[in-house]
């Protein structure tokens, strides 16, 4: 870089160093100015209290470090990634519609097809996935043990304001691209990011993609040893480890994993930068071997998956037992199976690697271990099923997702335990057998878990209640549309159509028209999915402004004898709101 | 939580600092990756800046001045470390040699970063003894 530009940063460096000490001066000696008004005025009108929590306006959730706020701020930025991701996916479905390419054409063709797949996976992972769970547990784990906040609050907002960034520069390649003329392009490394592919694409987006997805891994591990400390050292007294609750128990276990798994990501990442930038060879087939590279990716990348389920399995056991009308069958083995998944996710990663030639009996041993993983995950999936057995269910929008979570991880978690097993594998390897297994899990349960939850807990987040009627729209869109697509998708990879291709059939193969007529059937099934993604933005928007006033007990869960610690804190609230007179400090959120 | 008045003493759930600690952090990064001084300079000074005033501000330290300089000194020895790994040797002359390579055309993209983290934490150990200066006649 020649002086001149390097003096032009320098100064633009300088000049954004002083707006940032002006913009602390001016908040640090706020005390000076608030006095005579009730602050920045951009929420006028509400009563003097509210200014001894937080200040008003953009500075407050700029500010924030309350739990509560946090969430919501996790919550927002997951459905944000949540639409990037799914837009991406419905262009891929699109183009998938016809074996030529053709609708991506005029946007990049193959290379954009590839720029699409590699976002949409890593957006939904890590930018939705994690983050939707973050935004629940945020919210709720202090309430359900019975902590004034968490552990600490400051690194809470840090975790999350590594988010926006890291999502910056993971979709950076997108937005550079067209300003750069096409120096710098999306990562088109799909999200295993396998070398020595990952390496030989020199194209910068890639190292700001890694470099995005090292902060994101930042933000997660800061994120889970608070969450730790928090569960294990600000539980209120009456809270012990006998009567913790099933969510907080998998966000222990999850955090647990994040801890052990998250670093090993970083320090790969930065193995794969230096070799990307400064010639290193930890991967390079002269050197460490790419085949390295998989095991420390997959070293994560398995457990990365148990950290995706476990908290939305904890929501299913705790939402369950609510409308079932009875306590959760087997409490204490759904908390050991918990455990075991957690023990045992990080002996299953060279399943991932049945077919790269690796040693057979590291194969079988691996392969052992991951049949075994099914073992807890049946456990928790019967006593799901029995806690149902002869209850007094109420498929109210929460539950109907979550009976739809068990429905679909029995599909996603069978076709898992196929795959797990060297001889099948083999043969479904990379095909889009294993996308659909996967897409079963991550979509069919983790996400309809999320949304269960997001249901579940919007009365105590927004003080209203939901559309029922366009909740149930949201549900069954999302049911027919995840087996429509999935389903297809199993079928596609039984046919040997591979995954990650942008187009197919150009070979002249005889099958070409039945994978066609799949493909066409899993991207009619990904938009019977976007239009209920709509219903439920538009239903969530909608009540939040002007749903009917929730009540302290939205669930009847008083009257079901299945009280709760998070609705009685909610309950708490409106009623000390209601002896202040005014509105208390939450009632906008 | 009250050792220094701000944002946090009046408003007991909010800080100024996670936000400016995030941003220095990806600021770095970008910086260090890429090899551009200014960025990984400001950065630097931004992460380890907020990150001293934030202890501060939580009440584990008194004041951030001396948790910031000594954070500086800390960027300032990887910085060096950085650099020496460019030496060819560990002879004293070839140690202090190796800033040249820095400086050299082409120059030494590991000696830049070594460099860029060095000036940063010069820089943070500079801001924690005027600091306390400025803070005086500013309150």
């Amino acid at each position: 870089m020649d002086l001149s530009a390097q003096l032009a940063l320098t100064v633009l460096m300088g000049v954004f160093l002083a707006a940032v000490a002006m913009a602390l001066s001016r908040l640090e000696d706020w005390r000076t100015y608030t006095p005579l008004t009730s602050g920045g005025g951009v929420a006028g009108g509400e009563s003097g209290y509210i200014t001894r929590e937080k200040p008003l306006g953009l500075t407050r959730w700029l500010t924030t470090v309350d739990h509560k706020d946090i969430g919501i701020l996790y919550g927002v930025f997951a459905v944000i990634s949540f639409a990037w991701g799914g837009l991406a996916v419905l262009l891929i479905r699109t183009e998938l519609m016809t074996p030529a390419m053709d609708v991506l054409e005029g946007l990049g063709g193959e290379a954009f097809y590839n720029g699409l797949m590699t976002s949409h996976g890593i957006t939904m992972l890590f930018l939705f996935g994690t983050p939707v769970i973050a935004s629940l547990s945020n919210y709720f784990i202090p309430l359900l043990i019975g902590a004034d906040d968490m552990a600490f609050p400051r690194i809470n907002a840090i975790a999350f304001w590594l988010l926006p960034p890291a999502a910056l520069l993971i979709w950076a390649g997108f937005f550079l691209d067209p300003m750069t003329g096409g120096a710098i392009e999306s990562a088109q490394t799909s999200w295993t990011m396998y070398t020595p592919l990952s390496i030989m694409q020199t194209n910068p987006g890639v190292d700001l993609f890694l470099l995005g997805l090292h902060l994101s891994g930042v933000s997660a591990t800061l994120g889970a040893i608070n969450f730790l400390v928090t569960i294990f050292s600000e539980r209120n007294e009456e809270v012990n480890w006998a009567n913790l609750d099933i969510f907080s128990w998998t966000i222990l276990t999850q955090s647990a994993l994040i801890l052990f798994a998250f670093p090993l990501l970083g320090s790969a990442i930065v193995m794969l930068l230096l070799d990307r930038n400064f010639a290193t060879t930890f991967f390079t087939v002269q050197g460490g071997s790419p085949i390295l590279w998989q095991h420390l990716f997959w070293f994560f990348g398995h457990p990365e998956v148990y950290i995706l389920v476990l908290p939305p399995m904890g929501v299913i056991s705790l939402i369950i037992p609510k409308f079932s009308g009875r306590k959760l069958f087997g409490f204490k083995f759904v908390v050991y199976s918990t455990l075991a998944i957690g023990v045992l996710s990080f002996g299953v990663w060279a399943h991932h690697m049945f077919t790269t030639g690796i040693d057979p009996r590291i194969r079988l041993s691996f392969m052992a271990v991951s049949l075994a993983i099914a073992i807890p995950s049946a456990v928790k999936t019967f006593n799901w099923i029995t806690t149902m057995w002869n209850g007094d269910i109420r498929l109210t929008a929460p539950m109907l997702f979550s009976v739809g979570f068990v429905s679909n991880f029995i599909i996603g978690g069978v076709t898992g335990v196929f795959l797990s097993s060297i001889p099948v594998d083999q043969l479904l390897h990379d095909t889009y057998y294993v996308v659909g297994h996967f897409h079963y899990i991550v979509m069919g349960a983790i996400a309809f878990a999320g949304f269960a939850a997001m249901y579940y807990w919007y009365p105590i987040v927004s003080g209203r209640m939901y559309q029922k009627t366009l909740a149930r729209w949201h549900f069954w869109t999302w049911m027919i549309g995840s087996n429509i697509t999935f389903f297809a998708m199993l079928l596609l990879g039984y046919d040997g159509m591979p995954r990650r291709y942008a187009t197919y059939g150009d070979q002249g193969a005889p099958f070409s028209v039945l994978i066609q007529n799949l493909h066409i059937i899993a991207s009619v099934g990904a938009f019977i999915m976007a239009i209920g993604t709509i219903i439920w933005l538009y239903n969530f928007v909608v009540s939040w402004y002007e749903g009917p006033a929730a009540g302290p007990d939205p669930w009847d869960l008083r009257e079901y004898g299945m009280e709760s610690r998070e609705f009685e804190w909610h309950a708490d609230r409106l009623e000390t709101a209601i002896t202040d007179g005014g509105s208390d400090d939450q009632s906008d959120d | 939580m009250d050792a220094q008045p701000g944002l946090d003493d009046q408003y007991r759930r909010s800080s100024s600092w996670p936000l400016f600690v995030a941003l220095g952090l990806v600021i770095s990064e970008l910086g260090v990756l890429f090899g551009v001084i200014p960025i990984s300079v400001g950065g630097l000074v931004l992460f380890i800046g907020a990150i001293a005033a934030a202890v501060s501000e939580a009440g584990y330290t008194d004041r951030p001045w001396r948790l910031l300089a000594g954070l500086g000194g800390l960027l300032v020895g990887v910085g060096v470390l950085i650099a020496v790994t460019q030496a060819s040797a560990l002879a004293p002359e070839e140690v202090v040699g190796v800033f040249a390579k820095g400086f050299a055309q082409p120059p030494n993209g590991v000696v830049v970063r070594g460099i860029s983290i060095i000036v940063a934490g010069i820089a943070g150990i500079v801001l924690a003894l005027v600091g306390p200066q400025l803070a005086t006649t500013h309150r």
